[in-house]
């Protein structure tokens, strides 16, 4: 057995090594060697703790941690790329049940303690946990079961939401905001409950007022991310993640722990910042987008003049092939039709021609923040030309030819254009400045937003109707 | 239908309106060429080389006039030769209608019909025929030229064994196509270029030939896209505003080319007496607007004078002939899409179509009637281009006041957010127990260091960003370690339940980042 010394030291390293290794993902190269630090972070971690004092039940603990690292070997091997979202997510559920489960267990042990208290009034040997929370006053018990409340609620809401959130992602549960009737009167109605239950669980009621909160805080997940569209996931990814690490800050305060109070806390930081990134990337406010569902337009829509004019394969070829400087801005429509490995096939052919082919990425592009960029580097597109909005949206007056597959409301011109549009202020790709444009699209239909996309008609555009790993197969050939 | 070129008989004029090369294409449409023997002489195309393209060389002017029924031309026809042409005829050549009304008459009156070369609608179907353009072209270019013979010194700044030799800096006035491609030329050379235009929208155009344009804060500034891409006449007070530029520009620039022309008047006097004067002696003044008078004061049309303090002002009005053969190529060229277009069929048949925009624009006689001025062009001849705002650059001291104000307010609102913070802080260190304070800090801390770390993440690295913090925040299992040796059984069990899914989480986590990063590759 290691003493308390050594676990206090342990926790140290890990917290170090957790802040390194997220400070490390600000670049590329560094970020490789920043994922060994969170390793070894939380190798140090659970092995310290594992054999630090008064741990038992090693019968149950070895095969347990056996068991998960295989069936996370198995996960992470498996998964597709394009997978990523609804994997992120699902993991995020595993934290939430998880916080339930131990906080539900921290208010058992102190009510085994307090029984014994009453029962014989001397001190007992207690093993485990359940021997710290005997050292404590009757105010800190207190605030434990402050903590235990925050915990539980916070990880409920955590696990619903995020098995919903999978369930939306993986496409087993329909992308469209849907809810019960009474919307959101219903989770307000939850809330308040699960207040009334938590003071009642202060007072002393059995611990059967747990269990009720959460089932409450279960149903406030699952109906809260019900309600939101499809599209909007990376800011309820985001945000799940936030609450996953709230959820362990919360554990760590119930258990005494510092070190899952440091983690928790950055986690928690850092899924907020991603959500608060999100959620400017499209010009709203986050509660807007977690009440679902867009604001009443202000007026009415701009009128569109001209027509989508289409073009095949060998069209667009040929622009290609007169282009000097080209940009690829993919969206989700990438994603799904699976189109990646076909671009980065088109992108190594025209810059073996001798052009600057870049990407053009957008903040919310696809589900998952980021998720672009995993997807070009699974297909092998140098990191190098993938670039943000902001550093490419002046050089599109440069560009000779944008190519833009599967995204729609994130190069829709009437947010700046359209002062009435519901997305008018929105940051977007300025595609229309480049001498040509072409659009690679299913049919003609609108995007999330459910408005029509003035690109669409403008004088430089041209559609490319057509699956897009089909249409981009099609023009392959055909570019030199 | 036989197209036939005379000699052109005005003195000094060595172009011609047809090429070995051209006549070739214009043979493809069907017709017969004829030529005047030696008309391409001047522009260095021999008889024989006419011959070998086929084309037939006859002996007179008169043979020519008889022969041909279309005769193609550089310069409007002199009395005699408008004399020459007969009913049915087709006269093609630089005809000024508005300047020539008499001639317009006779022309008429001779029952021909004429297409005049300078009146091609400036749309874009009709650029391939633009003979204005493809000659303005030419004297920009020549007008450097010219400058450069007259001028003492490089034009490209040099640093030599011999001594520095600093660059000429050369202003071009108007930004037409003769402008541009003045200033196309001088910056190839090597000098440093400066231009103005009275329309504001050429300002992206003159930048992208590499010259810096001279920008007048005035608030109407024209829209020049309104007249079809030329300039009109500008107000006394913007006229006042321009030369006080010009006179600031005076002493300094080396080589002054103006180009500024607007049409149907007598050409806008820019640079005056005053400016010539402050000139350095040596400097070179070309005015390509000799022939309407002239931008400078002095110029003298067709003559190349020195002022009084050694400035040389050049008024030659016949650039593009002193490059007849570039010329003659380029306007032979343009003469053959007219062609192109008067013979839809390629069949050797003019259809003279009245309805067609560019050819009803341009032909000022048909079937004995003056058919000029042309109804406007149902093409706008410029998508309007919107003059560019440029944005007020704030002064200094308002610039000082913005950022003072900006952080007013900001110590304001963080002013605020601590000290609510504090007295929450406070409210909860007198409920809460010492060892939850404790913890509390830790919290607080972390939070802050997280934010000050994830801000710096890139972008592109969102993804792996949450797969390691979703592994990270598996660290429950501490929680679950704590409790599993519990004496309680259900503790156990939860716990047991609880160390499985987050050790899925840790594992899972890591291993998929691992497996992403490694997949972000350096071209």
């Amino acid at each position: 057995m290691l003493g308390q010394g050594f676990v206090s030291a342990a926790a140290i390293a890990a917290s170090v090594l957790f802040i390194l290794s997220l400070g490390g993902l600000s670049n590329q190269e560094k970020a490789k060697r920043a994922v060994w630090y969170g390793i070894v972070g939380m190798a140090v971690a659970v092995f310290f703790t594992a054999f630090g004092p008064g741990i038992g039940g090693y019968w149950w603990l070895i095969p347990m941690m056996i068991i998960g690292a295989g069936i996370g070997t198995y996960m992470a091997g498996k998964v597709e790329m394009t997978e990523m979202p609804q994997l992120v997510a699902a993991l995020h559920s595993f934290v939430g049940l998880a916080a339930v489960f131990v906080a539900w267990s921290a208010d058992l042990e102190r009510r085994r303690v307090l029984a014994a208290r009453a029962a014989d009034g001397v001190m007992q040997e207690f093993s485990a946990f359940a021997a710290l929370v005997a050292t404590k006053a009757p105010d800190e018990l207190t605030f434990l079961q402050i903590e235990v409340v925050l915990g539980i609620f916070i990880g409920a809401v955590t696990f619903t939401g995020s098995v919903i959130a999978f369930g939306k992602l993986a496409g087993k549960v329909d992308g469209k905001p849907r809810q019960l009737p009474g919307g959101h009167l219903l989770n307000a109605g939850a809330a308040v409950l699960s207040l009334l239950l938590a003071i009642l669980y202060l007072n002393g009621a059995g611990f059967w007022t747990l269990i009720l909160l959460a089932a409450l805080a279960f149903f406030i997940g699952y109906h809260l991310i019900m309600g939101i569209g499809g599209a909007d996931m990376p800011v309820v990814v985001s945000m799940l993640n936030s609450y996953s690490g709230w959820a362990a800050a919360a554990i760590g305060f119930t258990l005494g722990n510092d070190l899952l109070i440091v983690t928790g806390a950055l986690v928690g930081s850092s899924g907020a910042i991603l959500s608060y990134i999100m959620c400017k990337a499209m010009n709203r406010n986050f509660v807007n987008v977690i009440l679902g569902g867009f604001g009443g337009s202000t007026g009415p829509a701009a009128e569109i003049e001209g027509e989508q004019v289409a073009i095949d394969a060998s069209g667009v070829a040929s622009a290609l092939n007169d282009a000097d400087s080209v940009v690829i801005v993919p969206g989700y429509g990438m994603a799904v039709a699976q189109a990646q490995s076909a671009v980065s096939d088109l992108v190594r052919k025209l810059r073996a021609a001798g052009k600057n082919v870049r990407f053009g990425i957008h903040p919310v592009a696809g589900r998952l923040p980021g998720h672009m960029n995993v997807l070009l580097a699974e297909a092998k597109v140098p990191y190098d030309i993938v670039l943000e909005m902001d550093e490419i949206n002046d050089d599109f007056t440069s560009t000779d030819v944008v190519i833009v597959i599967g995204s729609n409301d994130i190069v829709n011109p009437a947010a700046e254009e359209d002062p009435n549009s519901p997305i008018a202020g929105m940051p977007v790709l300025k595609v229309w400045e480049a001498k040509q444009v072409f659009i690679c699209k299913r049919g003609q239909g609108t995007g999330y937003s459910g408005i029509e996309n003035p690109l669409f008609f403008k004088e430089n555009s041209r559609m490319f109707y057509g699956d897009a790993r089909d249409s981009l197969n099609a023009l392959l050939p055909l570019v030199d | 239908m036989r197209i036939g070129a005379p000699k052109e008989t005005s003195r000094g004029e060595a172009r011609v309106a047809l090429t070995p090369e051209s006549a070739k294409q214009i043979q493809k449409l069907g017709h017969e060429c004829l030529i005047e023997t030696g008309a391409g002489l001047a522009a260095g195309f021999n008889d024989d080389t006419y011959r070998d393209a086929g084309v037939t060389v006859v002996d007179s002017a008169d043979a020519l006039w008889q022969g041909a029924e279309v005769v193609i031309k550089v310069r409007e026809p002199s009395d005699s030769e408008a004399a020459r042409l007969r009913e049915g005829q087709t006269l093609i050549a630089f005809f000024w209608p508005a300047q020539n009304e008499a001639l317009l008459e006779k022309c008429k009156a001779q029952g021909a019909s004429v297409i005049a070369m300078d009146m091609v609608p400036r749309i874009s179907r009709a650029q391939k025929m633009d003979a204005l353009s493809s000659m303005a072209n030419i004297a920009g270019y020549r007008a450097v030229i010219e400058a450069g013979n007259n001028f003492g010194r490089f034009f490209t700044g040099q640093v030599t064994a011999a001594g520095k030799v600093p660059p000429a800096k050369v202003l071009v006035i108007g930004a037409g196509v003769a402008g541009l491609a003045a200033i196309g030329t001088a910056t190839s050379l090597g000098a440093v270029v400066r231009a103005f235009d009275v329309r504001p929208e050429v300002s992206e155009q003159i930048e992208s030939m590499g010259a810096e344009f001279l920008f007048l804060d005035f608030e109407d500034s024209q829209d020049g896209s309104e007249s079809g891409g030329y300039a009109s006449p500008s107000s006394p007070e913007f006229r006042e505003k321009q030369l006080a530029c010009f006179r600031e520009q005076a002493p300094d620039v080396d080589i002054v080319i103006t180009t500024a022309l607007i049409p149907g008047r007598p050409a806008p006097k820019l640079w005056l007496e005053d400016m010539v004067a402050a000139m350095k002696p040596g400097s070179v003044i070309v005015d390509l607007a000799a022939e309407k008078g002239g931008n400078c004061d002095l110029t003298q049309p067709d003559e190349r004078v020195v002022s009084n303090n050694g400035v040389i002002v050049v008024g030659y009005t016949d650039f593009p002939s002193r490059m007849a053969t570039q010329s003659s190529l380029l306007y032979a060229t343009n003469i053959r899409h007219m062609l192109t277009d008067l013979t839809p069929e390629k069949d050797g048949v003019i259809n003279h179509n009245m309805d067609d925009d560019v050819i009803r624009g341009a032909t000022v006689t048909h079937q004995s009637e003056v058919t000029f001025p042309p109804p406007p062009p149902k093409v706008k001849a410029i998508a309007a281009a919107k003059p560019k705002k440029k944005e007020k650059e704030p002064t200094p001291e308002e610039k000082k006041a913005t950022e003072a104000a900006a952080f007013k307010a900001q110590t304001k609102r963080q002013i605020g957010i601590l000290a609510i913070g504090g007295a929450l802080m406070l409210l909860l260190g007198q409920v809460a127990p010492a060892s939850f304070m404790q913890h509390f800090i830790v919290f607080v801390l972390a939070c802050f260091i997280g934010f000050q770390v994830i801000w710096k993440v890139s972008h592109s690295l969102h993804t792996p960003l949450m797969a390691v913090t979703n592994a990270i925040s598996g660290i429950i299992i501490l929680g679950a370690i704590l409790q599993i040796g519990s004496g309680s059984a259900v503790v156990s069990v939860l716990a047991a339940i609880s160390v499985l899914i987050a050790t899925i989480n840790i594992v899972g986590g890591f291993l998929v980042t691992r497996r992403m990063l490694a997949m972000f590759q350096k071209s």
